[in-house]
């Protein structure tokens, strides 16, 4: 809390952030298995990377406003999914709904589930890890109502969403997260809803007192994670080219690694967009490596399991929880 | 004035005393209902000891998980902990090693994963909720990375025993089990200066450590045994199933985590009984496997667990809520 008060000069105040360590790690490891690997540095390979990555960015634009704001998006994952299945239901052949009213209604979806978590988690005031433990549970079941109707999109503009390279070489998809992340970065410095995000993450209590109507601040920090978990359901089926009830099954794992990685403080109030796009490229490097290694598949869930918990270790040793005496 | 005050107290206590007879009570009713609707494959031997048996491995945890969220802590890695429990034991098993042996080296492993955990929260100090799920990964991920994805056969007299032994015929033996862990953790958070400590470290911990509780070392003993109790249900699953796969104990987290808390345990410590935990299991395994008897697709069912865990915990908050609105 002190150091947030203090102030630098905006070069020094970059530095204080984990986001050059993570820079540095990431040259280490471009390094590492360029030198292992002769497929790593190929165009094809970075490509791939790059498309690969677009679902958990996108996921990852939303989750960071929520953990600033101090809560906690599990379901992320199952919004994506069900908001996949019903828009890729929509596009099947003797339904046919026009492209945009399906992208409304899967948008509608997205911000729905977030408007139900962010109350449920204000309003009745359950822990947000809770709740959305729940949701995630409740909305996956959701998704299975579908499951037999087996939905593919043959919608050509559709597929296009996730899959056009411009210029050959440049995946759309990273187009699309680095305008969430630079948009989403405006908002955070220069609109109110912003600020007071991150008054909230700092200190809720404070926030209350000093007027912040924390409660509807919350809600839309729910309802943007919706909004992007929606999105990246568009980008998987368009991606996938089908409409799956297991789609997004386990994101949120994946996710919450980046976005703590990215130095997304666990509690909120502070953490960068930045950050969060260099982790990103980390893990999304590390996964690609894993592959490109031929590391079994069942070992990469250890792996992946085991970054969460190296990342909220260093979290918490950063910020000196440990020397809490109880 | 005075008279008003007594009858205030008179009343508290009989809330108190009511919310886990409540809870029989609304277990007895659900119970004759789905008899009644569920006939006749509900009430009958072929449903009832596979029910119980299943309801033993939950509730041993439970019981167990209770005194770790009594003092503010949860662990949600029990699932994969139950994962890996099973595949150990039946690759143990396979390499042809005793029984006993088997079940002491499970047991150990729960140890071992529990003291993970503790460390973890109290000496690295990492949000308990975060970590765990973490390490849910970890320790089912090395679950499948052990089998290769397969489910491995587990058959052996002493763990065949644990799951489906009978003692004297009647009593399945997993209910042993289930009994032993509710009367020690009855014993210990009722009765000892151990479940006081806990107690007192959720009700605040910070007035605990100023009065000399080894707060630190309370919570990390409570993760210790958290994962002994979650490899001892792994073991009874295995049993129970005759073989070892990682997808054993997937999302029994949420159901053990919602009946604890539908028995009056709080999100954030200080407050719960271990009779009301035995309650909780009761009513939600009840349910459940009146669900699988109606028939009822799997993920329909998963979707009523989280609904349930939200309505639960939504309950107890708005009760909470009331309850400060009066005072």
């Amino acid at each position: 809390m002190e150091k947030a008060v203090k102030k630098y000069s905006g070069f020094l105040n970059f530095l204080r952030t984990p986001t050059p360590t993570l820079i540095g790690i990431y040259i280490v490891m471009m390094l590492l298995f360029s030198l292992t690997s002769d497929k790593f540095l190929t165009i094809q390979n970075i490509k791939g990377i790059f498309n690969n990555f677009a679902v958990f960015g996108i996921l990852a634009a939303g989750v960071t406003v929520v953990m600033i704001g101090g809560g906690f998006d599990l379901a992320i994952g199952s919004t994506a999914g069900l908001a996949g299945i019903v828009s890729s239901v929509l596009l099947m052949k003797g339904i046919e709904i026009p492209t945009p009213y399906v992208f409304i209604i899967a948008i509608l979806i997205g911000c729905l589930v977030g408007l139900i978590n962010g109350l449920i988690i204000t309003k009745v005031g359950i822990n947000p890890i809770i709740t959305t433990l729940g949701t995630l549970a409740i909305f996956r079941g959701v998704c299975y109502f579908w499951a037999d109707l087996n939905p593919r999109v043959y919608n050509l503009f559709v597929q296009s969403i996730g899959r056009i390279y411009l210029g050959n070489v440049f995946p759309i998809t990273t187009l699309y997260i680095i305008i969430a992340f630079v948009v989403l970065t405006l908002i955070f410095k220069f609109t109110r809803f912003g600020r007071d995000l991150f008054t909230i993450g700092g200190n809720e209590t404070l926030a209350r007192l000093a007027g912040i109507p924390v409660d509807r601040i919350k809600i839309l920090s729910y309802v943007i994670s919706g909004f992007f978990a929606a999105i990246a359901g568009l980008l998987l089926i368009s991606q996938l080219g089908s409409g799956r009830p297991e789609y997004g099954n386990g994101a949120e794992l994946e996710v919450l690694t980046i976005v703590v990685l990215g130095g997304v403080v666990v509690g909120g109030g502070r953490g960068n967009y930045l950050g969060v796009f260099i982790a990103l490229m980390i893990i999304q490097t590390i996964t690609n490596g894993m592959v490109l290694l031929d590391v079994p598949v069942y070992l990469r869930m250890v792996v992946k399991g085991a970054l969460l918990v190296l990342v909220i270790a260093i979290d918490a040793i950063r910020n000196k929880r440990h020397l809490q005496l109880y | 004035m005075v008279e008003i005050k007594t009858v205030e107290v008179s009343q508290k206590k009989k809330t108190r005393l009511n919310n886990t007879v409540i809870l029989f009570i609304i277990l007895v009713v659900m119970f004759a209902l789905f008899s009644y609707v569920g006939r006749p494959f509900f009430f009958s031997k072929l449903n009832l000891i596979p029910m119980v048996s299943n309801l033993s491995f939950v509730g041993i945890i439970a019981a167990v998980l209770t005194m770790v969220m009594v003092s503010g802590e949860i662990d949600f890695s029990i699932g994969g902990n139950i994962g890996l429990t099973a595949c150990l034991t039946a690759l143990l098993l396979e390499r042809g090693l005793p029984g006993w042996l088997v079940v002491i080296i499970a047991i150990a492993g729960g140890f071992a994963m529990g003291a993970f955990n503790g460390m973890l929260v109290t000496v690295v100090g990492v949000n308990s909720i975060i970590a765990t799920i973490g390490t849910m990964f970890i320790w089912r991920g090395i679950g499948y990375t052990l089998t290769n994805g397969e489910s491995i056969l587990a058959l052996n007299p002493v763990i065949d025993y644990i799951g489906r032994g009978m003692v004297f015929q009647v009593i399945p033996f997993p209910i042993i089990l289930l009994v032993v862990t509710f009367v020690i953790t009855y014993v210990i958070m009722n009765h000892s200066k151990w479940g006081r400590r806990i107690y007192a470290i959720g009700a605040n911990p910070l007035a605990s450590f100023l009065s000399g509780i080894n707060v630190k070392k309370v919570k990390f003993i409570g993760f210790l045994f958290c994962g002994a109790a979650a490899a001892l249900g792994g073991l009874v699953l295995t049993s129970l199933s005759a073989v070892g796969m990682p997808q054993h104990g997937q999302g029994q987290e949420l159901v053990i985590i919602s009946a604890i808390i539908l028995g009056g345990t709080a999100l954030g410590g200080g407050r719960g009984q271990i009779l009301g935990t035995l309650a909780g299991v009761l009513i939600l395994s009840v349910l459940y496997n009146f669900l699988t008897i109606m028939n009822i697709y799997y993920f329909y069912i998963q979707m009523v667990q989280g609904s349930v865990l939200i309505l639960v915990v939504s309950t107890y908050e708005i009760r909470q809520a009331v309850a400060r609105r009066r005072t």
